[in-house]
């Protein structure tokens, strides 16, 4: 990157962590009954000291920070599989939701949810059976859209719909034969982050950690990839097994933030996008900027969510949609006209 | 073992073999061009190297050792590709995209070091791209790109260079820069293997040349002993005039016709056209062209009209370079006219060398077309040749002036 763009990354990352920061503030501050910005400091210090909580810092500590968090966690989660899933398809118009990854790990989230359990099952059972929905989906609708070696944008688009489709009409099967369990999953469905607990936080918080690292490490690897798959391997670049990490990686993260969140689309889409234009497409400071700014949408939506028509509380998944849908549009009709990843 | 590239009765292609039995070897310091038809399989053969296609049978060895031998990075190292396309939509600069001819040996978990950047530099300067290195890859013409492209392959450092059709985007400027900094880089050891569409270029920077045809290697060798009419006709179809590029002194090949170029129903008219100096050339394709049976003559080899009847492949007396014509040349000449149904006799310098050739078809005014005008500057026989010509003009042979109207000249000449 140069010792500018080392110092201009920095920067750039210092920055965007900085309004994270402040973002998690102000959603933990909002909500039916305000709390002020030193009472979330004085919760979190507090907490971490040991010392006996004021009421409305405990409701800080239970209830609206973990909430918050768990929305930063789920935004980078899905901004990450994008960059992911944007790099490896070289197609700007990838995201988890799309290509019909967020529709497999629901399944298998479903599934699990379905499955009852109680305990520690019922804590991991969901994000490992959303892993596993998540991976065979990805490979499917990879495998659907490719026609002698050559993966086209609208097949890949097409087959994501398709598969998508499917998976949430079995889905609702799964509602429909477990009807006992139904609000449950349908409440999680719709995308929201109601009821978030810490042990949820570190589950999702120890799958992103691994999910992020692994890529961290390969992002050279996947700025040379942009080149085209044959061109990489003369460089030196191992394709197929880089594929298949990325691949895993990407559908950790997605199904972590399903597991929790149910479907939440665009974040995965708009945020990577948003931050190639600015940024630039450089994988070592584009992943880890898309990851925070991911998180900052997350925690910006979930607070329009709970406050927009409070006391009624909208699920999230609506506020992105919303925001996001038109944004996918411009990206298509943008595409058409040869859009730069 | 060699230090460069070595193919041992390879057999490469993707779902079946496209090359099979393929042996020859690239040097360090040599330039070696590949070339043959589109879709022989020169391309299959140099992407085997690098895994883009598959090994059938036999080998493939860099260094002494086996490519499946060696990791991706490991080879990476060892041979650096100059791909035939190019991505369009790239948003890294110049710079970024010649670094990334250095992720084989930047460990990891590092970056670019001194001896990278030096490297990078150095690939910069060679391929004059400098002045490029902070712009958008995707904003650079394609001509620039494919010198980029180079650079990033250099930055490889590589012992091993393949370049398919490395100046398929370049104006001559370019694309002689590129080819010169390729030699420079063979003579400093480097060895190199490249796909050539352009048989001048092939000749005038390999060290030898690989012909692939017919599904393997049709014959190896120096570009005088691989580029001759009797290769170009098999493997290209194409009958071709061998000559010398005037300043490299290289093997120049001067595309005639096609072979199956006639393609007109022959006539079966015969006509004999005499001629010299290059003033029959273009005549005496276009009678091919258009389906007469042609001889001529007498004409030597170093002659331009010698050289085209002789890539035509037409009835022809030969003479030997700057020998003058013997009794027995004009004898034989006078055969080849004799049996000829037009006679066409063009206005060309004659003189005792060749006045032969105008003998020969004198006394036969009225199957004989006369195209252009015999000028007393062309005349070194002290008259003799005006005399024939003017001869045969006032016993009625019909004059062409237009040499494009030649084969209505010749048809109105059958018809009375």
């Amino acid at each position: 990157m140069g010792r500018t763009g080392n110092r201009r990354a920095a920067f750039v990352l210092l920055l965007l962590a900085g309004v994270l920061v402040a973002a998690c503030v102000a959603g933990a501050a909002f909500g039916a009954v305000p709390v002020s910005a030193a009472d979330v400091f004085g919760a979190v210090k507090g907490a971490l000291g040991g010392a006996v909580l004021t009421p409305s810092q405990a409701l800080v500590m239970d209830l609206r920070l973990p909430r918050v968090v768990l929305a930063a966690l789920v935004g980078a989660c899905l901004a990450a599989a994008g960059v992911l899933y944007q790099a490896l398809f070289r197609n700007a118009l990838a995201d988890p939701y799309i290509l019909g990854v967020s529709s497999g790990a629901g399944l298998g989230a479903a599934l699990a949810f379905a499955a009852g359990g109680t305990g520690a099952a019922a804590l991991w059972a969901p994000p490992l059976a959303a892993f596993a929905g998540a991976l065979a989906t990805i490979l499917l609708v990879a495998a659907l859209a490719t026609r002698r070696g050559v993966m086209e944008t609208l097949s890949l688009l097409l087959a994501g719909v398709a598969v998508s489709y499917t998976l949430a009409a079995m889905t609702s099967f799964v509602l429909v034969v477990r009807h006992e369990q139904m609000s449950r999953i349908v409440f999680w469905m719709m995308g929201g982050l109601q009821g978030a607990t810490w042990q949820q936080v570190w589950i999702v918080g120890g799958m992103l950690v691994v999910g992020l690292a692994v890529p961290l490490v390969y992002a050279r690897e996947l700025n040379i990839m942009l080149l085209g798959d044959e061109r990489a391997g003369e460089l030196g670049v191992n394709v197929e097994r880089v594929k298949r990490i990325i691949l895993a990686a990407a559908s950790l993260v997605v199904s972590a933030a399903v597991s929790v969140s149910g479907l939440i689309g665009f974040v995965g889409l708009m945020t990577p996008h948003a931050a190639r234009i600015v940024l630039g497409p450089d994988h070592r400071l584009l992943l880890p900027a898309s990851v925070i700014s991911g998180a900052i949408v997350m925690v910006l939506a979930d607070l329009v969510a709970r406050v927009a028509l409070a006391p009624v509380e909208l699920p999230v998944g609506i506020i992105t949609a919303l925001a996001g849908g038109p944004v996918f549009v411009w990206l298509l009709i943008r595409s058409n006209r040869g859009a730069t990843l | 073992m060699s230090a460069g590239l070595r193919y041992e009765a390879a057999s490469v292609g993707y779902d079946a073999p496209v090359v099979s039995d393929a042996t020859f070897e690239v040097r360090p310091g040599e330039i070696v061009g590949l070339i043959g038809s589109n879709g022989a399989g020169k391309t299959t053969l140099v992407r085997a190297v690098t895994g883009g296609a598959r090994i059938f049978g036999g080998s493939i060895g860099v260094a002494g050792r086996a490519v499946g031998g060696y990791s991706r990075l490991e080879l990476a190292r060892l041979v650096a590709v100059l791909p035939q396309t190019s991505p369009s939509s790239f948003a890294f600069t110049a710079k970024q995209f010649v670094e990334m001819g250095r992720h084989a040996h930047v460990s990891r978990f590092g970056d670019l070091g001194p001896l990278d950047h030096a490297a990078v530099d150095r690939a910069l300067a060679l391929t004059d791209t400098g002045s490029l290195a902070h712009r958008r890859v995707d904003e650079l013409s394609g001509g620039d790109l494919q010198r980029l492209t180079l650079a990033q392959a250099l930055a490889q450092e590589p012992s091993v260079l393949l370049l398919d059709e490395p100046t398929s985007h370049l104006d001559l400027n370019h694309r002689l820069q590129v080819l010169d900094v390729v030699r420079s880089l063979a003579d400093a050891g480097l060895a190199v293997l490249a796909v050539f569409h352009d048989l001048d270029m092939a000749a005038r920077y390999s060290d030898r040349l690989v012909v692939v045809s017919g599904g393997g290697v049709h014959t190896q060798g120096s570009p005088e002993q691989v580029l001759t009419r009797e290769t170009l006709a098999a493997v290209f179809g194409v009958a071709a005039v061998i000559g010398r590029d005037p300043v490299t002194g290289t093997v120049q090949v001067l595309p005639v016709l096609r072979s199956e170029g006639a393609g007109v129903a022959p006539r079966g008219v015969r006509v004999h056209v005499v001629s010299g100096s290059g003033t029959g050339a273009a005549i005496m394709r276009r009678l091919v062209l258009d389906g007469f049976e042609v001889s001529a003559g007498a004409l030597s080899p170093d002659d331009t009209d010698g050289a085209v009847a002789g890539a035509l492949g037409l009835h022809m007396r030969d003479i030997a370079p700057f020998a003058a014509m013997t009794a027995e040349d004009e004898g034989a000449t006078h055969a080849l006219a004799a049996v000829a149904d037009v006679v066409v006799a063009v206005a060309t310098p004659y003189g005792p060398e060749n006045l032969g050739n105008l003998r020969a078809v004198a006394g036969r005014a009225a199957s004989t077309v006369l195209v252009g005008e015999m000028t007393p500057e062309m005349d070194f026989s002290r008259g003799e040749a005006t005399e024939l010509w003017d001869a045969l003009s006032d016993a009625g042979a019909r004059t062409c002036a237009d040499p494009r109207a030649l084969v209505r000249c010749i048809e109105e000449v059958l018809a009375s």
